[in-house]
């Protein structure tokens, strides 16, 4: 194996302070095992990466002189596996969830008011959450649409590196807080200053249905619906307000210029929170309502849902966090059987969706160790999910949801070289990821302690 | 305003009406008369010195009496409400007319009787469908205090007591970590976590087995007569507890607590009462075993879990009275007191013997509170403690015609039908 | 049946709704209580969810699906005028006027409170905002189609309602005592009618740009439309008598404050809720055609409930008023049949006027009286199996159809309790085992007050 040669090429860059304008090397994996994603799986082929792409695949590719050849003997080689709703990236970002309705739980440290010294990336608007109480939807409560995950992304995250050391080589992260959280980014969990991480931005508009309060409005589920709504048609009267205006400013008054819309215009898509059936059902009348592509992200109960969302024609995000009894219980309890049943069934939703055409993507969730993504995936794949259907919802699919299956997702000439390496099959308990590829640099995994995910450092890459 | 200003819709004899004329010996003949501890009898009831003095099918009237025809209407004992918060409780969203619960986790020294307003309006009201008795209680942390059982007919607190203590009342401490949301909401956060939730109410049973203890030295201390011995109000009123002379009405209402209740109950060797039972699940034959009687709550209620039968509230007095339990009514309130025969009424749409539903608003609360020898039935020698009605009481539509409370006629009028006559009659 | 309804949502629904019905039924040999056109002993042909025929005789046709009532009363579903179930939320009380909330947007067709109620006879409810706002959010009609989805469970083709609120409630949180609430405006009852006035006043002014910008249109100028206000909508929807208002109120001043403020304004108010001191202002409310959807008994619960009495519905009907008995609560909702009854006894009404207030008067102020609220041809074939007369408390819930549909079946209910059960136990075990050990204890999770 060749990995000796590799790490001393990244440990060389980076103790040469050159990493970030440096383009890596060539590399050739050869006579290895490649899911592709996007084709048939091709034994004993080559990857070649060249300038961070993928240069050449195949049986026949050919390996190119100046190449660093990594022996493929008994390995697999993976697209980089895609986080298709996530915080990773962006420091202290709560979990998003899929749960509706009930009010925000007290926001964890905001990314939007983070108090932490260093460079802040971008604007630091006040938190969404504080200030004197909202009294309608025009005081646009709750509303950081305009807020940017490319500019609140740090390299320095530490959940990036255990996330890479799971296979995951790209997040479509979002800020979380608030109802128009703001907008996501698709990021390369690897690169030295966060404008080498973006893929593509925007990636949509992240809304949760979360409450404000008793005193301030939206206080209620339907009152965030109502609300939402309510900024649709505010978005598409000030839109058509402001090109008349550009149009023929003279004799007119100038409209007033709202931040707040600006950002719900500017998202490609939005993403809904859905994880029962009934919740997927109202939030696809609700998507159709506002007229927006949307995407749904929870989905435990989709095993329900999928002829909805099949007719829908509407991509569903699956929380790997599946639901499971508390860990310390009444044991006197007496769960529903509607709770009961969902926690039993909600793992093989991903199978029954796949059966039925619906498009699905796989998301960390609540998961706080993305070591511990695999397994959630492996209890998909117990429940009927094909390891081909799941490897597609970690890759292919998440991309093409989000319209960048042009340069990321499968292993393809010409896209980004986002690769896991493993030394078999990559669902399998057993089996090790030996490394992995961002923009074609090679990073280890590094063991993480058990607990939450925290404190791990790169090993690779030191700044 | 003129209490005597209307005459009530169903007098049967104006004569009776006033209280002058209590003392003169009642013979009401002509009444369908439901003993409730025997089979029905039609004929007539003696009524002297406030006691039923005679009841027969051919009873004659003596002579000097007043005689009234009940011209075929029924008469039964008039029934009790073995909890609610009557006189204490006037408006219950109003602290000012709240006087159910104290401060502080122990106060077995307070009493309910001294606080129970005569002139509360819901008194009149729960009389006109029938309630002659009600046990007043306390609420409060843990031990709340001591309740009454009162008359619902009296000028002062005094006139209306039956018994100024018939219950010291306790809160059984509960473990509680489930439950949901009303209406039940899938996969909830959970609430406080059990462990804590454990914690806690181990606590309260230390602090409430530790009270117990202290009282029980105290009591020794005083049976030792030592020299200035200070009498301590709260252990004091532990006393009648502590020699099983008054009986502890412990809400428990769930399988777990209820075991807890018996299990201390017998540690402690007190007399109890459970209260609020809702689920009993496997305790049912202690239940009955021990002797333990049961004050059910508002059968009008929803069940506790998503996936109960949605009856289960309804069917639970028939499961106690299967097993063979001793059982009463409670409404806890003061404002639906009046609806506690309907109550009872629904329990015998599932399955309660309509039988067992009237004994269980007369004869058996008599019975658990100590009192079966003064009301709870028409017998000779008990208080004549009855109503008269054109049916079934149980039965919302049966109208009560007349009431009448150791003897004497009680005014059915109240707030409600004052202001039904007032308004009916506006221009 | 509500075991059966549950297994079908948790492993059938991807494959087929609940058993259709059958094209015929015969409801035979039962004592039919038709509320608008007398009792009779006999026959209810159900064709296609309609009620086909009602008389002492009906001829079968062939095939016909054939419910033996053996003697039992049968009577329209109940239909209960005041209702909070079925929704994931209730109040917007952060501002006084919510009316751009609906909820529609939140049914939960899941609840367990809609087979509860289905199993109290209840076959229809309209299924209000909460009482927090001087005008509260919209309001959906239902029917208790247990099985079926948020769209199935809507009663197709009631007209919609908003809810409005007078009094204690949405003065409370401008009077709070609470140190840091936040007051909001009104304080008063005097607020409150300020806060309805200001509204509408907004609503008329919203609806002429609206006018207006129409007129331009026609007329062929190049003009953008005025921005849409889903506050406002609503409330223009009322002024143009396509929104029938459902107002909680309890005391007569009041009451007789928003008559007249409708009148001034030139709309109806559809129902009063609640409306406990109706009986004092009968006459007026009468005179303004507004119906009354009232409690049968409670009070004392808050001073403004103090002066209510049970017979409030027996005075507001003797004096021309259209009154309904309303539960308000998922558990009385159970047993409305029994709150009729009360009126038999406050004031002494009629079995048919009883019964009446729980069906063909709700129906008629929710303007569905057309489908339902009584058992005549032509209407929706809602009906009530009781094993004794409805109007006695021994009575008890044995079938319940909707459209012709049979949506519980207590006979059913009870044989499935078992399996039920069983199953629950099963799974709870397994996921028990599965548990992780048990970690360090978090902090509760906040959860939103009552």
């Amino acid at each position: 194996m060749k990995k000796p040669t590799l790490r001393f090429i990244t440990v060389t860059l980076a103790a040469a302070g050159l990493l970030s304008a440096e383009v890596p090397g060539v590399i050739a994996i050869r006579n290895a095992r490649i899911h592709t994603a996007s084709g048939p799986v091709i034994t004993g082929g080559t990857v070649v990466i060249r300038d961070g792409l993928i240069a050449a695949v195949g049986t026949g590719a050919a390996i190119p002189a100046d190449a660093w050849v990594v022996e493929g003997n008994a390995l697999s080689v993976y697209p980089g596996l895609i986080d298709a709703l996530s915080r990773w990236g962006i420091p202290g970002a709560p979990a998003p969830a899929g749960g509706t309705g009930r009010f925000a739980t007290p926001p964890g440290p905001s990314p939007l008011a983070d108090p932490s010294p260093g460079p802040a990336p971008g604007p630091t608007p006040s938190p969404a959450t504080t200030g004197p109480p909202a009294m309608g939807p025009e005081d646009r409560p709750s509303n950081t649409s305009w807020v940017n995950a490319q500019d609140l992304v740090r390299s320095s995250d530490r959940g990036i590196t255990s996330a890479r050391s799971a296979g995951f080589t790209t997040a479509i992260t979002y800020p979380t807080t608030g109802i128009f959280a703001g907008q996501g980014a698709a990021i390369n969990l690897a690169g030295d200053k966060p404008g080498q991480m973006v893929v593509a931005a925007p990636t949509g508009l992240y809304l949760s249905l979360n409450a404000r309060s008793f005193s301030s409005f939206p206080g209620s589920l339907m009152g965030v619906i109502a609300y939402i709504r309510q900024v649709y048609l505010d978005a598409d009267h000030y839109q058509a307000a402001q090109k008349e205006y550009a149009a023929s400013p003279r004799g007119r008054r100038r409209p007033d210029y709202d931040r707040a819309l600006e950002g719900v215009l500017g998202a490609p898509r939005i993403l809904l929170p859905a994880t029962r059936n009934v919740e997927i059902e109202r939030m696809l009348r609700f998507a159709a309502d506002l007229k927006r592509p949307a995407i749904l992200y929870g989905g435990h109960e989709a095993y329900r849902s999928a002829d909805a969302l099949k007719n829908a024609g509407a991509p569903i995000l699956i929380d790997l966090k599946w639901p499971e009894a508390p860990r310390e219980l009444d044991p006197e309890r007496r769960d529903s059987l509607r709770t009961l049943e969902m926690r039993e069934k909600a793992p093989g939703a991903p199978a029954v969706l796949a059966k039925a055409g619906v498009r699905f993507a796989f998301y960390s969730g609540g998961v706080e160790r993305p070591a511990d993504l695999r397994g959630a995936v492996r209890k998909a794949i117990t429940a009927g999910l094909t390891e081909e259907q799941a490897l597609r919802a970690l890759t292919l699919t998440p991309a093409e949801i989000y319209g960048v299956a042009d340069r990321i997702g499968s292993i393809e000439i010409g896209k980004i070289a986002n690769l896991v390496i493993t030394d078999g099959n990559l669902f399998d308990e057993s089996s090790k990821i030996k490394f992995v590829l961002i923009d074609g640099v090679k990073y280890d995994p590094v063991t993480e302690p058990a607990g939450p995910a925290q404190g791990s450092a790169r090993t690779e890459v030191v700044q | 305003m003129n209490m005597r200003r209307f005459v009530p819709i169903a007098m049967l004899a104006a004569a009776v009406l006033a209280s002058a004329e209590d003392a003169a010996p009642l013979f009401i003949r002509n009444a369908v008369i439901h003993p409730v501890t025997a089979g029905e009898i039609t004929g007539s009831l003696l009524v002297k010195d406030g006691l039923i003095a005679g009841i027969g099918a051919k009873l004659a009237a003596p002579k000097g009496v007043k005689v009234l025809d009940a011209k075929g209407a029924h008469l039964y004992p008039g029934m009790i409400d073995s909890a609610t918060v009557m006189g204490l409780t006037e408006i219950s969203s109003v602290r000012e007319t709240q006087d159910a619960s104290e401060l502080g986790d122990f106060n077995p020294q307070l009493r309910t009787i001294v606080a129970i307003n005569p002139d509360s309006e819901h008194i009149p009201v729960a009389r006109a469908n029938g309630i002659t008795s009600v046990i007043t209680i306390p609420s409060g942390s843990i031990i709340g205090g001591q309740a009454a059982l009162i008359h619902l007919d009296g000028w002062t607190w005094e006139d209306m007591a039956v018994s100024r203590s018939a219950a010291m009342h306790l809160i059984f401490p509960v473990l509680s970590g489930g439950g949901g949301r009303r209406g039940s909401s899938i996969a909830g956060p959970s609430r406080a976590s059990f462990s804590e939730t454990q914690r806690r109410y181990e606590e309260q049973k230390r602090k409430l087995g530790q009270f117990f203890e202290e009282a029980r030295r105290y009591q020794k201390a005083k049976a030792a007569k030592p020299a200035g011995f200070k009498t301590d109000l709260k252990f004091e009123a532990m006393l009648p507890v502590l020699d099983r002379k008054l009986p502890v009405m412990v809400v428990a209402s769930r399988e777990r607590a209820i075991k807890d209740a018996i299990v201390f109950s017998e540690k402690e060797n007190i007399r109890i009462v459970l209260a609020q039972v809702r689920e009993p699940g496997a305790t049912l034959g202690d239940l009955k075993s021990k002797n333990i009687p049961v004050i059910l709550p508002e059968t009008f209620a929803l069940p506790l879990e998503e996936d109960d039968a949605y009856d289960s509230p309804f069917t639970l007095p028939n499961e106690l009275f299967k097993s063979g339990v001793l059982f009463a009514f409670g409404t806890f309130d003061s404002s639906f007191v009046r609806n506690l025969p309907y109550q009872a009424a629904n329990a015998v749409a599932f399955g309660l013997p309509q039988q067992e539903a009237l004994k269980a608003v007369t004869i058996n609360a008599a019975r658990i509170w100590g009192v079966e020898d003064k009301i709870g039935s028409i017998e000779k020698g008990k208080w004549a403690d009855f109503i008269l009605t054109d049916g079934d009481p149980l039965e919302t539509r049966t109208q009560i015609k007349q009431m009448f409370i150791r003897g004497r006629e009680v005014n059915l009028e109240n707030r409600h039908t004052r202001l039904y006559h007032r308004y009916l009659n506006r221009p | 049946m509500k075991l059966l309804s549950n297994l079908v949502l948790l492993d059938l629904v991807l494959f087929a709704p609940t058993c259709l019905p059958a094209a015929d039924i015969v409801i035979q040999n039962a004592r039919i209580l038709t509320v608008t056109k007398g009792n009779l002993t006999g026959s209810i042909l159900i064709r296609d969810g309609k009620i086909q025929e009602v008389a002492e005789k009906v001829l079968a046709p062939p095939g016909a699906q054939i419910i033996d009532a053996g003697g039992q009363f049968v009577m329209p579903g109940i239909i209960d005028c005041h209702s909070h179930i079925a929704a994931e939320s209730i109040n917007e009380s952060s501002i006084s006027v919510s009316s751009m909330v609906g909820i529609e947007d939140v049914l939960d067709p899941e609840e367990i409170s809609i087979y509860r109620a289905l199993a109290g006879g209840v076959t229809t409810a309209n299924v209000l905002h909460g009482s927090a706002n001087a005008i509260g959010g919209k309001c959906s009609v239902i029917k208790t189609r247990w099985g079926k989805d948020a769209r199935g469970i809507l009663f197709d083709g009631s007209k919609p309602g908003i809810k409005f609120a007078l009094g204690e409630n949405p003065k409370r949180r401008g009077g709070s005592t609470t140190p840091g609430a936040v007051l909001r405006y009104p304080a008063t009852r005097m607020g409150v009618e300020d806060v309805i006035r200001q509204a509408f006043t907004d609503a008329k002014f919203y609806q002429a740009a609206w006018k207006d910008h129409a007129a331009k249109k026609a007329r062929g100028e190049q003009v953008s439309p005025p921005r849409r206000d889903l506050k406002l909508e609503p409330l223009v929807e009322v002024l143009e008598g396509k929104r029938l208002v459902h107002a909680h109120c309890y005391r007569a001043d009041e009451i007789l404050m928003l008559l007249r403020v409708a009148d001034d304004f030139g709309f109806k108010i559809r129902t009063l809720q609640h409306v406990l001191e109706g009986y004092k202002v009968a006459r007026e409310i009468a005179a303004h055609g507004a119906g009354a959807s009232t409690f049968s008994d409670w009070w004392a619960y808050k001073v403004e409930a103090y002066d209510a009495i049970p017979f409030n519905a027996a005075i507001m009907h003797k004096k021309g008023v259209l009154v309904s008995l309303n539960s308000d609560s998922a558990e009385l909702m159970r047993h409305l049949n029994t709150e009729a009854a009360k009126t038999l006894k406050y004031g002494g009404l009629t079995e048919d006027e009883a019964l009446a207030m729980i069906t063909i008067n709700p129906a008629k102020q929710l303007m569905v009286e057309s489908r339902v609220g009584s058992i005549e041809a032509g209407k929706d074939a809602d009906l009530v199996l009781y094993d004794k007369h409805p109007l006695s408390n021994y009575a008890k819930v044995q079938k319940v159809l909707i459209e012709g549909e049979v949506y519980f079946d207590r006979d059913k209910d009870v044989s499935g309790r078992a399996e039920i059960e069983a199953r629950r136990k099963a799974l709870n075990e397994k996921q028990r085992r599965q548990r992780r050990p048990a970690a360090p204890s978090k902090p509760a999770a906040s959860r939103r007050p009552v």
